[in-house]
């Protein structure tokens, strides 16, 4: 059994804290505490992640995660309440506001210390984040470098580097400079459908907030309040759903997803591009070069899978022949055993079927 | 009337339970054990290559084999995630279902390809692998035809290699398989259509299985990442409960890399042409679905997210067989496999049908 002596100093710490904030909520104090809880659940997991085994570890990662955005919620809809009893729009008006402003930026720094709405944008930024976690394996650079593209008026900045690498290279390292020429731009546009790709969700961010807030409003009318956080959270993440497959399902999200995964791919092809002739000119084999001996040496089992085949085949015709000329009386030698083996499918087999 | 009802205190005294749980929860993980999965027992029959046949041991009865079909069950499950799905846990396993109804039943396991494997086409796997495994079960048991039972992709193979070789298939089943890959509510199929998968097999070689669980989470990233996290909550005090979760987790990121070739030609003629509906598929000879001419079963969920209904139901009418039957499940993709509903009602039924047409 695991000592608890840590884990119930951390409950009766939480306790305390709860129970300071209830009081300072209650008494309609402006200003909650800054957020001791979101800090004090990360040195608690740090403490106590090591003892977990392995196969839970990942589980309770995103569990810690959702439940950083869910305290979030929780203090500033408290906040919002202002201490009140009889609780109104007002309770969550303020951090959806902040959330849209935030939507609203077109380079909106989602994960910023400063950001009020951070613990709640972990969730809102889900796919992006996991996104960006899957592009950095596919592409060795860190998931965050499409930030670089990133300054006020990109657009038109955009256009001077487009401009100036599609400048001819010229001169002895013509083909080298070509290549640094497309890698630079193919980097522009996966910055550029990454970019494309995350305003769309903080458009997309903006109807969700709206149909939350409607989606409250009919609860009040049906007489039908939401009655605890989870309660909240669950109508938040409904309304976010529902907001999300309306728009994945048009063909705007259709265009932006191919671009983001082409773009990426695209990226991906000209660094392999240049990694081969890196190891080209030191004499190694390349990734194109085993991949064309990889395809030529499995035309080759396949050839020799049909003639197995049809080598069977013959052996079956050849026993079918000779067992009829037995059965006619033309032929009063034994069979050879060779007719008489079937052949069987190339790989490992075992027994009979009882 | 106000739209919230949540006083300060009982605000409070919510979030101190989650915390406790929290707490508590983390002990409970601390003793989880090991996470089983796949839990019937099962002996090789057949290998090549990363592919493995398997027959689930059947269950004897004072010494005698309780199994009742002549024919054997061969189930093709999907390149995409693992075939445990279909034997998760003890009290969830269909499988099991099926080997109590009588069935004597085998499974194809995929394996997981690596770069040696990225050549390997639609017809490596239908044409030859799974048809050798096919040839390896008649062999074994002395005779023509066996039964198949496809899973999702798998069904789609199953129903390609029904067509191509409806001399060795008996009776086939399809679970949760798309033949219409592009019916409105598709959203895989739409988000799809602007890929360049050209460009993604020449570039990536295999596909990888990341790749796939990122498309996957994303048809409902909010719940699927966030909320039901959040949900796990509840459970936490529950050690079983938390087993279950985990063991689902670990089969949700249990994802293969996809052969290029076959992910290149499965994306192209399957969902951004449609061809096995609208015609013109070739995997080694031309397909249609009016070679599927022997008695079908199509078993569909009804909230399945993955695979919409529609897509399912589109073989109706398509097949070249006489002795078409639908049975439409209450539940999602994944729910048709490990829910207790299921357990009660899917297995049984495909068992009867089977008998029926033993």
């Amino acid at each position: 059994m695991a000592d608890t002596t840590w884990m119930n100093g951390w409950l009766e710490s939480q306790q305390r804290y709860w129970k300071a904030w209830g009081d300072l909520a209650e008494r309609g104090a402006p200003e909650a505490p800054k957020n001791p809880w979101g800090q004090g659940i990360d040195q608690w997991w740090q403490a106590v992640s090591p003892m977990t085994p392995p196969s839970g570890r990942d589980v309770f990662d995103k569990l810690m995660d959702v439940s950083r955005g869910y305290f979030t919620l929780a203090e500033q809809f408290m906040a919002g309440a202002g201490g009140k009893k009889d609780v109104g729009m007002e309770a969550v008006n303020g951090w959806l506001e902040n959330m849209q402003k935030m939507w609203s930026s077109p380079f909106p720094n989602r994960a910023g210390a400063n950001n009020p709405a951070k613990g709640v944008n972990t969730f809102w930024d889900l796919p992006m984040d996991t996104w960006q976690r899957l592009a950095a394996n596919i592409v060795p650079m860190p998931g965050d470098f499409t930030q670089a593209y990133h300054p006020e008026g990109a657009g038109a900045m955009r256009d001077q580097v487009n401009r100036f690498l599609s400048i001819p290279a010229v001169g002895y390292t013509r083909e080298s400079q070509e290549q640094f020429q497309i890698l630079a731009q193919r980097q522009m546009d996966y910055a550029t459908a990454t970019q494309a790709y995350q305003m769309a969700f903080g458009k997309l961010g903006a109807e969700a907030a709206r149909k939350f807030q409607e989606s409250l409003q009919g609860r009040a009318n049906g007489d039908k309040p939401v009655s605890s956080l989870r309660e909240l959270y669950d109508q938040w993440v409904e309304m976010s759903e529902a907001a999300y497959t309306e728009f994945v399902m048009t063909e705007e999200y259709q265009k932006l997803y191919g671009n983001l995964v082409n773009s990426l791919l695209a990226l991906k092809q000209q660094m392999a591009r240049m990694a081969d002739q890196g190891l080209e000119a030191m004499h190694m084999p390349t990734h194109a070069e085993i991949s064309t001996l990889q395809c030529r040496q499995h035309e080759l089992r396949r050839e020799n899978q049909r003639l197995r085949k049809e080598i069977k085949e013959i052996h079956q015709q050849l026993e079918t022949i000779q067992q009829s000329s037995i059965a006619s009386g033309l032929d009063r030698e034994d069979a050879p055993a060779a007719a008489k083996r079937r052949t069987a499918p190339r790989g490992k087999k075992v027994g009979d079927a009882k | 009337m106000m739209p919230f009802d949540m006083r300060p205190d009982a605000v409070m005294q919510e979030l101190m339970a989650y915390s406790q749980k929290l707490t508590h929860g983390v002990r409970n993980l601390m003793e989880v054990g090991e996470i089983s999965s796949g839990v019937t027992p099962k002996t090789v029959i057949y290998q090549e290559d990363k592919l493995t046949l398997f027959r689930f041991n059947p269950p004897a009865e004072g010494g005698k084999s309780r199994v009742q079909s002549k024919t054997p069950l061969l189930i093709v499950y999907a390149l995409v995630n693992r075939p445990y799905m279909a034997d998760i846990q003890e009290n969830r396993s269909t499988v099991k279902g099926l080997m109590a109804a009588g069935q004597d039943v085998y499974l194809v396991d995929w394996g997981y390809p690596d770069r040696a494997d990225r050549y390997l086409t639609l017809d490596d796997y239908i044409n030859g692998y799974l048809d050798r495994c096919v040839d390896v079960i008649r062999e074994r048991h002395h005779i023509d035809k066996i039964n198949l039972l496809g899973i999702c992709q798998g069904g789609t193979f199953s129903l390609c290699y029904s067509a191509l070789h409806p001399e060795k298939v008996k009776n086939l089943v399809t679970m949760v398989t798309p033949v219409d890959f592009q019916t409105p509510d598709n959203m895989l199929s739409h988000w799809v259509q602007q890929i360049d998968v050209d460009l993604v097999v020449d570039t990536l070689g295999n596909v990888p299985g990341e790749m796939l669980n990122w498309t996957f989470l994303n048809l409902k990233p909010y719940q699927l990442m966030g909320q039901k996290y959040l949900g796990l909550i509840d459970t936490l005090d529950d050690p079983e409960a938390l087993k279950n979760f985990l063991r689902m987790e670990k089969w949700i990121f249990d994802s293969p890399d996809q052969a290029g070739e076959a992910f290149r030609q499965f994306i192209k003629d399957f969902y951004q042409e449609n061809k096995l509906l609208k015609g013109g598929l070739e995997i080694g000879a031309p397909v249609s679905l009016k070679g599927v001419t022997m008695p079908v079963l199509n078993v569909f969920a009804e909230q399945d997210h993955l695979v919409p209904p529609d897509a399912s139901r589109a073989m109706r009418g398509k097949l070249g067989s006489k002795d078409y039957t639908e049975l439409s499940f209450p539940g999602g993709h994944i729910g048709i496999y490990v829910s207790g509903k299921a357990q009660k009602t899917v297995p049984p039924a495909i068992g009867k049908w089977l008998d029926e047409r033993d």
